[in-house]
């Protein structure tokens, strides 16, 4: 310090230690600060470069499809989407799977695999806030993921010519559905991820739990179409919730189409379904982070 | 504050996992200041720590840290601590700098000014260009640093660092040692800091406490520990063969003494003998160079062997 030769330049000077005493930030804002660092995250943002290529290399071939849409619409002037919202989303279905399966162990298995878990539970955050917030953060660059395409489309569409009056209620309902499917997505994704910790072994679970058994339940359906017992093939749409989205999406006409039409209870049954999903995996996403938490 | 100078407080401290008792009563109070945590592996030094962050539950008895309870506050006490674990906790693909930023927004610090602390932070415990590197690169002692820096960053009140000198090789434990011994004296932080070195808590803490198998050992002043026993060491030239040959005479002049390593350890002798006289003759008389007679000091370890000994 002041003992220090004064011609000597280039020095940083230790001006000692500095205290903190000024305001600290209550619950809403730690909850808004992870929740926003658990986003960027997700999207490989403040990551490594290399984390940064697989999920914007899926949501570039998520978004070109679309982009080719509204510029077939656009040239060829047609007077409404060949592809509709809900469509166009179970089209890219294998791409906002494999967005959601490989981003949720950025959020769930992390902290858990490498112990960094012990720092934010030894600060103020309660561990059931913890694994909300982490939920929130998946679901939200799950919902960006899924509703990019489709507000391309939406804008796209209106500034192609297409009937606004006609295309609105449409996307409101699409974008309220995925809404739904974001949260459950990120539900199971995020539970398998805080069970695995390992990254490869989280894909690949979430993969055949999404994919394949989504798969199943397709051919089930398409059977039960083919012999006319439509029962069969509605109940086996609650399985997967790809089904249950696409269910709803042609009930209530967000622009979907579905192996199965829906009759009479069936869009409430598969509603309160995927509601229940959401909720049992979210329930046992804070009992593992409580256990963790008292380990 | 409640109790001014009293950061910790535990009376009747238990924790049972099934079978095993990992603390039992325990009552210990740890003031300002750095405060050694000493106790071999399995001794209850990290079971202690999260019980403290209200991370445990304890199976009966009560504490409080900086005043506050830790069964009913235990969100206060974790926005007034910091706390660096045992083993690695740094996710390895963001940089130490991002990270030390992103902990003390989590401890509550607004955005500008858990930048500037963290900054702040990381150059006290000497990260310098390696903070915009990722850390999944870093060497263990680089590592243990930025574990550190992310226990500092909120300004703790208290700040528990768990064997913050495990892996690390003889220089970078004696810069940690530093570190921790600046923490609590110039950055005005009380420390719990736990080792099972006890030669290294005894040159940086100025309490020690001492667990064995979940009991309180021994607490108090490090001075205490390492007090003058009234003993003395002798050296003479030579080797083994010297070395015994002073000592047996010292024997026969009425001293009671033993080997210790290339040293002649003289037990504290009756007060009315010269024995630093004694020594001289002895060695003049044998025609032994001697070499340095000095006082005996106690160590840590020796409560281990002493009192250790006295319970079982």
């Amino acid at each position: 310090m002041s003992d220090r030769p004064l011609e000597v330049t280039g020095v940083i000077h230790d001006i000692g230690y500095r205290g903190y005493d000024g305001p600290r930030e209550g619950t809403r804002a730690l909850v808004l600060s992870l929740y926003a660092t658990g986003v960027r995250h997700a999207f490989g943002l403040g990551r490594s470069g290399r984390s940064k290529v697989l999920p914007f290399l899926l949501l570039g071939l998520g978004v070109l499809p679309a982009v080719i849409v509204v510029g077939v619409v656009t040239m060829i002037g047609l007077e409404s989407l060949p592809v509709s919202y809900a469509a166009y989303l179970s089209q890219i279905q294998m791409l906002v799977t494999l967005f959601a399966a490989a981003q949720a162990p950025v959020l769930f298995s992390r902290d858990l695999r490498h112990r960094s878990i012990v720092l934010y539970l030894a600060r103020p955050l309660s561990s059931t806030l913890f694994a909300l917030t982490r939920w929130a953060s998946l679901a939200t660059a799950i919902l960006v993921f899924t509703l990019t395409p489709t507000i391309i489309l939406y804008l796209g569409g209106l500034l192609a010519g297409l009937d606004t009056g006609a295309e609105t209620p449409v996307f409101l309902r699409s974008v309220a559905l995925q809404v739904l499917l974001a949260a459950v997505l990120a539900g199971i994704t995020g539970l398998i991820s805080a069970w695995a910790l390992r990254r490869g072994f989280a894909v690949v679970a979430s993969i055949v739990v999404l994919i394949v058994v989504s798969g199943v339940v397709l051919i089930v359906q398409g059977i039960a179409d083919f012999e006319g017992i439509e029962t069969v093939g509605e109940v086996a749409g609650l399985f997967s919730p790809w089904t249950l989205h696409n269910g709803l999406a042609e009930a209530w006409e967000a622009g979907g189409r579905a192996t199965i039409a829906l009759t009479g209870a069936w869009p409430i049954a598969y509603l309160a379904t995927a509601v229940v999903i959401w909720a049992v995996c979210l329930a046992l996403l804070v009992r593992r982070f409580v256990k963790v938490g008292s380990k | 504050m409640a109790s001014e100078g009293r950061v910790i407080e535990t009376s009747a401290l238990t924790m049972r996992f099934g079978e095993i008792e990992a603390l039992t009563a325990l009552n210990i109070t740890v003031g300002a200041g750095v405060t050694g945590l000493v106790g071999a592996n399995g001794a209850g030094k990290s079971t202690l720590i999260k019980i403290l962050l209200g991370l445990l539950e304890p199976t009966s008895g009560q504490a409080t840290v900086l005043g506050h309870d830790i069964t009913t506050q235990s969100a206060e006490i974790r926005q007034l601590v910091g706390y660096m674990p045992e083993h690695e906790c740094l996710p390895p693909d963001v940089s130490a700098s991002d990270f030390v930023v992103h902990m003390g927004r989590m401890s509550g610090l607004p955005a500008t000014v858990a930048r500037e602390r963290a900054a702040d932070i990381l150059r006290h415990v000497g990260l310098d260009e390696e903070r915009y590197r990722q850390m999944g690169g870093y060497s263990t002692g680089m590592k243990q640093r930025a574990k550190l820096a992310q226990a500092l960053v909120h300004d703790p009140r208290l700040v528990f660092l768990d064997e913050p000198t495990n892996g690390l090789d003889p220089a970078a434990r004696v810069d940690m040692l530093h570190l921790v011994q600046r923490i609590g004296r110039d950055f005005g932080i009380a420390v719990l800091v736990t080792s099972h070195l006890l030669g290294e808590l005894e040159k940086v803490s100025d309490h020690v406490i001492v667990l064995d198998g979940g009991r309180l050992l021994r607490s108090s002043a490090t001075a205490d520990f390492t007090q003058r026993t009234g003993g003395l060491l002798v050296e003479v030239l030579g080797g083994d063969a010297e070395r015994d040959r002073l000592g047996e005479s010292l024997a026969r002049a009425g001293l009671s003494c033993r080997p210790r390593g290339s040293l002649v350890a003289i037990d504290p002798p009756p007060a009315h003998l010269a024995v630093h006289d004694l020594v001289r003759d002895a060695a003049a008389d044998l025609g032994l160079g001697l070499v340095r007679i000095q006082p005996d000091q106690a160590h840590l370890e020796d409560v281990f062997l002493t009192e250790g000994a006295a319970r079982v």
